[in-house]
């Protein structure tokens, strides 16, 4: 086996909030045009019938107020274009018009289709360049953020492609249970009690032992004492602590962008100061959906899940399978085993998190929800035969020129 | 190798009078359902329907966070004092046992005793 999947023990998955590929990642194609991004073609309609472009003039906050809608039934505009009818096909033509309904404002509705330039994200423009970046990591649903982070804890959203809380059903269970149970350890890193967790209802209020907080994955990282599976959740909300203000940091507008690359320097780098862990850690950065905000590659369909959400349970009338991913997301794995300008092309949405942990740890199980044991996986399983091209952590030697952030 | 600087949040950034987004208010509302199922003496005086700001949501998020921790730690800390109540319940018995048969074995080499030394006066003879 190649030494950086023989070596791995630990993989780390932070994830961010309500960003679109485009949007973070989309002036990239600029400087490597094999990473899909913004082109001089790409356009939406605004309500008066004119192309509106993307431009480089996101800002870090202000802009995206009031926060774009990224609810089923205003993304089903957002792809679509509006096209209700049977037999429709997506066209990415709806964010403009969507973004208005909100404020009624044609000139602010356009600001949906701003991104940042490469200089104004120094950490995430950088890790995508030096290491494997994901051209087609989609949402897991066409949707918001409740039932996505859903299928990155479960593989499934158990029908729900709503905010409500929603109940588990056997035999799927979390990731966290199934490593636990087969003797791997595992934990799900919130910021601190104040921001807590976006899985209430099942994880904290029945597994509280499965929580630490993001001080806590710093001294565990330390310690030696890092789990073999970790999730982040960043800072949800500004708060004041005994020890001063905490900004949020999770980038869902209209929190600081700028909070939200500290944060993903700081996981980085933390890491990659450890001598131990840094050669046997895998860390992928991505984002739980869209947020409403543009992006032009349009979503796949997929294998359809065990569960469906009735018509009257959209929003839109009509009824979902889960046979379709939701907008694409800036995705990033981090290893020092990663070539620089990795650039992955496969298909890939959050399901994949439970199915590449459980596969790497644990092994083949059927008692996962179609849609996990059909997503790819984005670290191979270190047995059996290994397919090289497939494998992201090909190096013979460690990197050791990987970037370094003042942190 | 060149150090990358990250540049940090400005501190107007922060506002904890922002109205609370969709995700906080969601959260929110999943908690409360938490809450309801909560013993009276965890919970909150926090009437969510009143929650505007994060500032506000903030602090609900935690009290009822800390408060699903600390019900789950007294719980198993209650368990941990019954299992030692139930050991040191079964002590007496054990101790009663344990009395019984070290009075039935000074009975046994009392016996013993008294029988080798009739057998001792016998061979004596």
């Amino acid at each position: 086996m190649p030494p950086g999947l023989d070596q791995l023990k630990h993989i780390v998955v932070l994830m961010m909030e309500n960003r679109s590929f485009d949007h973070m990642l989309g002036s990239l194609s600029a400087v490597d045009p094999r990473i899909d991004g913004i082109t001089t073609q790409l356009s939406n309609p605004d309500t008066t019938g004119a192309q509106i472009k993307p431009q480089p003039l996101a800002n870090f906050q202000g802009q995206l107020n009031p926060d774009p809608d990224h609810h089923f039934p205003a993304v089903d505009l957002q792809i679509f274009g509006g096209d209700t009818s049977a037999g429709r096909a997506a066209n990415m033509q709806g964010f403009v018009k969507s973004y208005f309904n909100q404020r009624r404002d044609v000139k602010h509705s356009q600001m949906i289709m701003y991104y940042f330039p490469q200089e104004k994200l120094p950490v995430l423009t950088k890790l995508a360049l030096e290491f494997a970046v994901f051209n087609r990591w989609f949402a897991s649903i066409p949707g918001p953020t409740i039932c996505n982070r859903a299928f990155a804890h479960y593989g499934t959203s158990f029908g729900r492609v709503d905010m409500n809380p929603f109940d588990v059903m056997e035999p799927f269970k979390s990731i966290y249970s199934r490593l636990l149970k087969a003797n791997h350890t595992a934990k799900i890193y919130y910021y601190d009690t104040t921001s807590s967790t976006m899985e209430v209802v099942n994880l904290l209020q029945n597994q509280p032992q499965l929580f630490g907080t993001y001080k806590q994955f710093k001294s565990d990282c330390d310690k030696g004492l890092l789990p073999e599976y970790s999730f982040i959740e960043p800072n949800y909300n500004d708060h004041d602590t005994d020890s001063g203000e905490e900004v949020a940091n999770d980038q869902h507008p209209d929190h600081d962008v700028q909070a939200g690359e500290f944060l993903i320097a700081e996981v980085y780098m933390h890491i990659r100061r450890n001598k131990k862990l840094w050669p046997n850690t895998a860390l992928l950065v991505l984002y739980d959906e869209h947020g409403g905000i543009y992006d032009h590659v349009t979503p796949p369909a997929c294998t359809a899940d065990k569960f469906s959400a009735p018509a009257n349970s959209t929003g839109t009338g009509m009824e979902f399978k889960f046979d379709r991913l939701g907008v694409r997301v800036p995705a990033i794995l981090i290893s020092a085993w990663i070539p620089p300008n990795t650039v992955v092309d496969r298909v890939f949405d959050h399901a994949s998190i439970p199915a590449t942990v459980n596969k790497f740890f644990i092994g083949d199980d059927p008692q996962r929800s179609p849609r996990e044991l059909n997503a790819d996986v984005f670290i191979e399983p270190n047995a059996g035969t290994l397919d090289a091209k497939r494998n992201l952590l090909s190096l013979a030697t460690m990197r050791d020129d990987c970037p370094v952030f003042d942190i | 190798m060149d150090v990358i600087h990250v540049p940090r949040p400005p501190r107007k950034a922060i506002n904890l009078d922002r109205q609370a987004n969709a995700l906080i208010m969601a959260q929110v509302s999943h908690l409360q359902h938490a809450e309801r199922r909560l013993p009276l003496k965890y919970r909150t005086e926090i009437y969510t329907h009143a929650i505007q700001t994060e500032g506000e949501a903030a602090e609900y998020i935690r009290e009822v966070t800390e408060a699903v921790h600390k019900a789950h730690a007294d719980a198993a800390k209650r368990r941990s004092r019954r299992g030692l109540e139930i050991a040191a319940a079964a002590e007496p018995q054990k101790r009663k046992r344990a009395v019984k048969s070290k009075k039935k074995s000074s009975r046994t080499s009392k016996r013993k005793v008294v029988r080798n030394a009739k057998t001792t006066k016998k061979s004596q003879r």
